[in-house]
């Protein structure tokens, strides 16, 4: 006997409709690569997939412009965009070259065909590697439920590990971020087992840029599979805005991500591992984030 | 619930579960053993086929999924008079295939770079597979294979140019 029903929405509000429908418990399917196991192991997980995956709005990827001027621009991602297609954005390569990344190291070409932004977030693993990306991003969550739209900042949106604030029958349309500022660059780095399929045994994505006078006028920095709630790394990125990047404040920076990673997990199994591997792939990151070293692909394990 | 797709080009209608995966639709309900089932998971890429001509595990789709587009499965890949096309060949001529339970992934993995790019470097060779495990060959022999198809192809794209300009 079927466990569960199949149904494919048409549009956005066919898709939140189907999620509503009354008696009916119902999932989201936004690529499956996720869900298909986790049916496999919960027998009673829902009456009823709802297949988001062919809704075309749901895989745009545009830029508004804003009335305030270039600064103030937005790129929205549907949340059925799968990896391979923001891999292959020009305009995400070109805002947000660190995302595109993230999504590049997502797993293979089949898992990146399949898998959606939308899905990671939603799903929200621990080691979801897009999570790390749209945080530093400062990126919004976009959610549509039968009252309304709703947006969450992607740090608030999930909360820890495969826990979100995805209201019931609410439906992840979009991600969105603010265009970072002229002059930014960003890096994202992963450790892994190896180079495909590996889940992440830490990540790391900075974002930031210069003044005039050679000073850190902004960074963002967020290590991912590292503290249960994926959040920016205030006391270090305080650390180092105002200064002019060395060598030495790099170094240091690693050091005082360490001691907040540290601060939120205690001492754990794997701290012995985490803490040296996050101190040098922080200072790598921010290496390569001010030029002070050529090529951050190197750091790529 | 009735399942309709193209299957290797021709018109498919199967009835069959909705929480079945599209790999358990090609084995079990349809008969095309061709599609292997590794990991089950979405480790190993023994299950890939083309969905719309993207590379993808099918034990992680959902049949219902497959509705209305088109699947192409290692059956669909094959030459002109029903044997080995130029990238099968190769892989049998360069040693690219020992037990074989890899093979029907890989050559879609093949498939779906070249159809992409036909100048791939090695390392573009080795990206495209690397959600294809294979433990008897060590690879090489493999890109090797994929390697020599894509020049001959790019040969014989340069003949049709000639003959046709």
């Amino acid at each position: 006997m079927e466990r569960f029903s199949y149904v494919r929405a048409e549009s956005i509000p066919h898709a939140v409709t189907l999620l509503n429908t009354p008696g009916v418990r119902s999932r989201v399917l936004a690529g499956g690569t996720d869900l298909v196991l986790l049916a496999r192991e919960n027998h009673d997980l829902c009456d009823r997939v709802v297949d988001i995956t062919l809704v075309p709005e749901l895989h745009e990827i545009r830029r508004v412009q804003s009335a305030t001027g270039v600064a103030g621009d937005t790129v929205t991602i549907g949340a059925a965009a799968s990896f391979s297609e923001i891999t292959a954005s020009a305009l995400i390569r070109e805002t947000a070259p660190l995302l595109a990344e993230a999504c590049h190291s997502v797993g293979a070409t089949q898992i990146r065909n399949m898998g959606t932004l939308g899905g990671n977030v939603a799903n929200a693993a621990a080691c979801a590697d897009s999570l790390p990306a749209l945080v530093c991003l400062d990126a919004l969550a976009h959610v549509l439920t039968p009252s309304g739209h709703m947006a969450w900042p992607v740090a608030e949106f999930v909360t820890r590990p495969n826990r979100t604030q995805l209201p019931p029958g609410g439906l992840l349309t979009a991600l969105s971020y603010l265009v970072p500022a002229p002059g930014s660059r960003s890096v994202f780095l992963k450790l892994g087992r190896r180079n495909a399929m590996a889940i992440s045994r830490l990540t790391v994505a900075a974002l930031g840029r210069m003044d005039e006078q050679g000073c850190i006028a902004e960074i963002r920095l967020v290590p991912g599979s590292a503290t249960p709630h994926i959040h920016r790394f205030a006391r270090t990125e305080a650390h180092m805005l105002g200064h002019e990047p060395t060598a030495a404040l790099c170094e240091e920076a690693g050091q005082v991500a360490v001691a907040e990673m540290s601060e939120i997990t205690g001492k754990r199994w794997s701290s012995e591992f985490k803490e040296p591997a996050l101190q040098a792939m922080v200072t790598r990151a921010l290496l390569s984030l001010f030029g002070l070293i050529a090529n951050h692909e190197e750091a790529h394990a | 619930m009735k399942i309709e797709f193209t299957l290797n080009g021709h018109p498919a209608s199967v009835e069959a579960p909705a929480d079945i995966s599209l790999l358990h639709l090609l084995r079990d309900y349809i008969g095309l053993t061709g599609t292997k089932e590794g990991c089950g998971v979405g480790e190993c890429g023994a299950c890939s086929v083309l969905l719309d001509g993207q590379l993808v595990n099918s034990c992680l789709i959902l049949a219902p999924q497959a509705g209305g587009r088109e699947v192409v499965t290692i059956e669909g890949i094959r030459g002109a008079d029903g044997g080995p096309n130029d990238l099968q060949q190769n892989f049998i001529d360069h040693g690219a295939v020992q037990c074989g339970y890899c093979i029907p992934g890989m050559v879609l993995a093949g498939e779906a770079l070249l159809a992409k790019n036909l100048t791939p470097s090695r390392s573009d060779i080795r990206e495209a597979i690397a959600g294809n495990l294979c433990r008897c060959t060590g690879y090489q022999q493999i890109v090797d294979a994929i390697e020599i198809t894509a020049i001959d192809r790019r040969g014989e794209a340069r003949k049709t140019e000639v003959t046709h300009g």
